[in-house]
């Protein structure tokens, strides 16, 4: 049997046009090649030998 | 595919041919992108829609680049009647890759044309006002708010849901399912409809045996939809069978009803219309002659207005040029003037500026006839004065006082500043036994001519006759 107060809550306000602007400025859009390259960046940096100075 | 490194476009090796740079997970994340994509393409096909969603999410947390599958996860959308989020991929999409890239044609048509973006933006606030409404427990309030945004936006799958679960919520289930099923057909498998679905059937699960029966026999007969209700013409019912004769008599009683309905309808619907025709046409005439009269009655009071007028502009005519106008009294002072001047009558000259003073306010008139006026009493007046004078003093010798003071009167009344004429008088007076005139005339010298020898005599006279 559905609860009309439980389903009610999976509805959210839409969001409106002028807002729109705004929420892809927030927008996390980091993706999983993004996280790779930075991985295989900083790997590299570890690999490479330091050269102390004299 | 380019390099991650260097950009150059890269080969089928797991390492960059430029630069030397591994790219052997590089690729992998790429083509696992790819295939989120493939599969979201596939569902949207089919019209799996969420599926295409989740799909196409999935594709760009491995490669936010994928361009294809960040407009198509915006078309899907549109299609959902999430309109929003639609342009929200699209114009992501358009900054990743700005030059040859559907998203901007797409964004183009959507806002080229100003209406239908204010009908997405006002179908949005009616749903989340619909939102609103239901969580404050206005839930009629709310429907009305949701047919309406379905009335602008069919497509709006969640809008479809909320109004099927108001529905269910009322213990509508044929409305809900009707909803359900218009959610089922933008949107195949959104777990939320069939759920949704799966609960309405069940509570038409008790009558299921006629269900079937009733839709069989729907999909047998010929169904229309007007407006929300769906009208199905039956089929399978028979005419009962009759003879000729009946048949007969049944076409002419339908004649016969169709006469009377076409008489009932069409000759008064006729006379209907030519009563509104005729109504319209009292309306007209009414109309315009309220405005004849609204004309009329200022043209009268125009003309009331004129005739007020041409009353005042009369008066003053008559002020001018009447009995006693100012013309007319001009006229009489020149004869006055010209009389005098031919004959030296002083005597008539004065009685006539005696008879005007009486007659004209000299302030009320031309400044021309008033210098005039003036100039003629200060020449005529003091010689007639003089004249009664000497003749005042002729019967004073003479020692008739009672006509020397006559003659002494007159003279003072045309030349009030003489003050041989005063002391005259007030001598005749006294010795004609008049001694309250006389005090008075004594009075007058004593006033007006103080520093005279007749001041002197006056107050001496005065005593003696104050003493008696």
């Amino acid at each position: 049997m559905i609860n009309f107060e439980e389903e009610l809550k999976k509805f959210h306000p839409s969001l409106e046009v002028e807002d729109a602007e705004e929420s892809i400025y927030h927008q996390d859009l980091t993706d999983l090649a993004d996280m790779l390259i930075k991985k295989i960046i900083g790997t590299e940096q570890e690999k490479t030998p330091r050269v102390e100075k004299e | 595919m380019f390099c991650y490194n260097c950009g150059c476009r890269l080969s089928e090796h797991d390492f960059c041919t430029a630069c030397g740079a591994d790219v052997s997970l590089y690729k992998k994340v790429i083509h696992v992108s790819n295939m989120y994509y493939n599969e979201g393409l596939e569902k949207a096909g089919v019209r799996d829609l969420t599926g295409a969603v989740t799909s196409l999410r999935q594709s760009l947390k491995f490669n936010k680049n994928n361009t294809r599958a960040r407009n198509l996860l915006g078309l899907v959308y549109f299609e959902l009647g999430e309109s929003v989020s639609a342009l929200q991929e699209w114009v992501i999409s358009k900054n990743i890759r700005p030059k040859k890239n559907i998203a901007g044609e797409y964004i183009d048509k959507v806002q080229s044309n100003a209406g239908r973006l204010e009908s997405i933006n006002q179908t949005i606030r009616k749903y989340n006002r619909a939102l609103a409404l239901c969580h404050q427990d206005s839930r009629d309030l709310a429907v009305i708010q949701l047919k309406k945004v379905l009335s602008m936006n069919p497509r709006f799958v969640r809008a479809h849901q909320l109004l099927a679960l108001l529905y269910m919520e009322r213990q509508d289930w044929e409305r809900a399912e009707r909803e359900l099923r218009k959610c089922r057909e933008i949107d195949r498998n959104n777990h939320q409809t069939l759920s949704y679905l799966k609960e309405v059937e069940q509570m038409l699960v008790p009558d299921e045996g006629m269900k079937q029966a009733v839709r069989r026999r729907k999909e047998e007969s010929v169904r229309y939809q007007s407006d929300n209700e769906i009208i199905i013409q039956p089929l399978n019912v028979k005419e009962p069978r009759g003879g000729g004769i009946s048949s007969f008599f049944n076409i002419i009683i339908g004649l016969v009803i169709g006469l009377a309905a076409m008489y009932f309808l069409g000759v008064r619907a006729a006379e209907a219309n030519v009563r509104n025709e005729e109504q319209q046409v009292i309306i007209r005439i009414s109309q315009e002659s309220d405005v004849k009269t609204a004309r009329i009655q200022e043209l009268e009071s125009q003309a009331a207005d004129r005739e007020k007028t041409l009353q005042e502009l009369q008066t003053q005519l008559e002020d001018y040029i009447g009995v006693d106008g100012t013309l007319q009294n001009t006229e009489v002072l020149l004869h006055a003037i010209a009389a005098y001047m031919e004959t030296g009558d002083t005597a008539a000259a004065a009685a006539e500026l005696e008879s005007m003073s009486q007659r004209v306010n000299p302030e009320g008139m031309t400044e021309g006839f008033r210098r005039l006026y003036e100039a003629a009493r200060g020449v005529i007046l003091p010689e007639v004065a003089d004249t009664y004078l000497q003749e005042g003093n002729r019967l004073f010798n003479a020692r008739n006082y009672a006509d020397a003071a006559v003659a002494f009167e007159q003279a003072v009344a045309y030349d009030a500043s003489n003050v041989e004429s005063i002391y005259q008088l007030a001598q005749s007076y006294r010795i004609i036994g008049e001694n309250e005139k006389a005090v008075q005339a004594y009075d007058k010298v004593l006033e007006l001519f103080p520093d005279t020898w007749q001041a002197d005599k006056a107050q001496s006279y005065k005593a003696q006759l104050s003493g008696n």
